[in-house]
């Protein structure tokens, strides 16, 4: 949900509360107000009349002109007893003259004469309350809608005004990556939360660049200052493994030694190699056919592994040419074949087409490997042997610095990493 | 042959020249930018064994101190940096070739012999062992003098062995040279076995003194009987 929607929600529904309450009390209010002036007035009416009955004097006739009415009855000292003397009510009643019923007011009064207990009922007719929330119902709505209308229009200029800095960062991030050159970040604002926002948000990027940056040398040195040792240890191996005294045993365990340190070694080179691409260092480009190097490599390949008996199919629509630098396609298109191979079951399938756009390679596979994993360092969907898990991870690396699109997808039982421009 | 070993890494420097030395070569020592200047200077080396990164200096200025003294020496270039601006500015300034670490002895060995080779006269650019020649820019190969028919794998897998005879070759380090530098995960050698079969089967036909010998587990050895 975007913000100014948000906060738009919260605006109407608070409103729609704080109004449908002030309906009700408004309607209360006028209806109170109403019902003590007609009481005032029955009231009156009804004090002349006692009086007039008290002296004895002629009642006036029912149709005198005014809206107030009356009747009066004799009622039992009981009744006078268990019933209040004065009551005020709102009812229905049949007005003579209009031959409707209409709401009004009556007040009940009982009192007593020398002949003994009477009942005295005047009313009058009053306003219809009915018809008096309805006409408040319409304006309350006309009315929320009217500030509704408002609101929204004062909250679109308000938030173009004072949010646009907001906008202008939220944009600015979007295309903000860590490690790429971007635009810096500029605050046209005097707005102090603003500003300390954006401030903030510097000093971060710089804080993390810096981070990144540190890492970045961290692992370009540290797998540099590796090498040396290696080699020696490795050296020395080989000089050792020399030694025709050994028995097999001992070759065979030094072998093994040696074996381990070049899968080291080969980790640490791709590690370096990873370093140098993410710094540019293999900028010499020019025109590569993809399509011939997946041929010699399919052919390397399938002599190689030979003994897994994988069938390989290999079909190409059109030429796919790239603009790339050479041993970084080479490297490319040969760590997806060799995980192609290397990762297939004996007798497994393996599919690589190529388009004029693009190529895929497709291999047999029992269960999907997690793509949102698949392309970071030292991930292995099982682990084997000699692999340094960052076969993909350098494959990610030289599509984006060559800038094609690298993607992952599991059908049909099949492996499919698919590279298109 | 004298050979100049400039490493500032003592362990290395060890191991490089006494392997060196089991080949025969005299060797001289120099651990900083300073002493190989002098010693580069003052005496003529067969082929200089050249690290970058000194303490003292650059390997890469010694070249050029080398070129403005006029002195004519075989520079291999070892490096830790593996990166390709160094590697063409050793070559422009007139290295012979470049060997980034870590590498394998026999590889170092290899890389000497054929930088020692490229300067004997032509005609003399021949690789023999036994009574086996090969001449590399006809892609000849002769054994007693006659010649013998290999294909392409085979040609290249003696090769490697002529330029390392006498020496364990490891058999993914084989491979890696010969199929390519991708056979890192390889877990079956069978695509070597063949190979390997059919050399020695052309070899032992055309009665070779030298034999590919096996090591059990680890690879082979090019061995004189």
């Amino acid at each position: 949900m975007k913000l100014f929607h948000n906060v738009m929600l919260h605006i109407s529904i608070a409103s729609a509360i704080i109004m449908a309450a002030w309906a009700v009390f408004f309607y209360w209010a006028i209806v109170d107000e109403v019902n003590d002036e007609v009481d005032d007035s029955l009231d009156d009416y009804t004090e002349n009349l006692i009086i007039r009955v008290l002296n004895g004097e002629e009642m006036p006739s029912l149709n005198n002109g005014s809206n107030n009415q009356y009747y009066m009855y004799d009622i039992s000292e009981e009744y006078a007893n268990t019933y209040p003397w004065i009551t005020y009510r709102d009812e229905m009643v049949y007005i003579d003259e209009k031959l409707e019923y209409e709401p009004a007011r009556i007040l009940v009064t009982i009192f007593k004469t020398d002949d003994g207990y009477k009942e005295l009922v005047v009313y009058t007719p009053t306003i219809d309350k009915l018809d008096l929330q309805k006409a408040i119902l319409g304006w309350i709505i006309a009315l929320y809608i009217g500030i509704f209308l408002t609101l929204l229009l004062l909250n679109v200029w308000i938030f173009r005004r004072n949010m646009k800095p907001l906008y202008v960062l939220l944009s600015w991030f979007n295309k903000y990556k860590i490690g790429n050159d971007c635009a810096p970040l500029r605050n046209k604002s005097d707005i102090t939360e603003f500003k300390k926002l954006y401030r903030a948000v510097t000093m971060s990027v710089e804080r993390n660049e810096k981070l990144y940056e540190q890492q970045k040398v961290f692992i370009g040195n540290a797998s540099h200052e590796m090498q040396t040792p290696l080699a020696i240890c490795l050296n020395r191996l080989e000089m050792l493994m020399e030694d025709d005294n050994l028995t097999e045993k001992q070759m065979e365990e030094i072998a093994k030694t040696h074996q381990t340190l070049e899968n080291i070694t080969r980790m640490n080179k791709s590690l370096l190699l990873l370093c140098k691409i993410e710094n540019g260092q293999y900028a010499d480009v020019k025109e590569i056919c993809v399509n011939s190097l997946l041929e010699q490599y399919i052919e390397t390949f399938s002599e190689v592994y030979g003994y897994k008996n994988i069938n390989v199919s290999y079909s190409s629509e059109s030429t796919f040419m790239v603009e790339m630098n050479e041993s970084l396609s080479v490297m490319m298109v040969t760590n997806l074949l060799k995980n192609a191979f290397v990762h297939n079951a004996d007798g497994g399938d393996i599919v690589v087409k190529v388009s004029g756009r693009g190529f895929s390679v497709a291999s047999s596979g029992d269960v999907p490997l997690d793509s949102s994993q698949i392309f970071t360092r030292f991930y292995q969907g099982s682990k084997k042997e000699g692999s340094t898990g960052l076969g993909l991870a350098l494959v990610n690396t030289i599509c984006k610095a060559a800038g094609l699109k690298i993607s992952y997808d599991f059908n049909g039982k099949m492996h499919i990493f698919s590279i298109s421009k | 042959m004298k050979i100049l070993v400039v490493e500032d890494d003592k362990d290395l420097m060890e191991i490089i020249t006494k392997s060196l030395e089991k080949e025969r070569y005299v060797v001289s020592q120099a651990p900083d930018y300073r002493t190989a200047l002098m010693k580069a200077g003052d005496y003529d080396y067969d082929c200089i064994l050249l690290d970058i990164m000194l303490p003292d200096g650059n390997g890469l200025d010694l070249l050029a101190e080398l070129q403005d003294m006029g002195k004519k020496a075989n520079v291999i270039i070892l490096s830790a940096k593996d990166s390709i601006e160094d590697k063409v500015k050793g070559l422009d300034l007139g290295a012979d070739d470049y060997l980034p670490k870590p590498f394998h002895l026999a590889e170092l060995h290899a890389r000497i012999k054929s930088l020692l080779r490229r300067n004997q006269r032509e005609g003399e650019k021949k690789i023999v062992f036994g009574n086996i020649e090969i001449l590399p820019e006809k892609f000849e190969v002769s054994v007693d003098g006659k010649l013998i028919d290999l294909n392409r794998k085979e040609y290249d897998i003696l090769m490697y062995f002529m330029l390392r005879p006498n020496r364990l070759v490891n058999k993914s380090t084989l491979a890696e040279s010969v199929w390519g530098d991708h056979m890192d995960q390889v877990d079956n050698f069978d695509f070597i076995y063949a190979q390997i079969k059919n050399l020695r089967k052309r070899l032992k036909n055309a009665g070779s003194t030298p034999e590919l010998k096996a090591v059990y587990g680890i690879g082979y050895k090019f061995v004189l009987e």
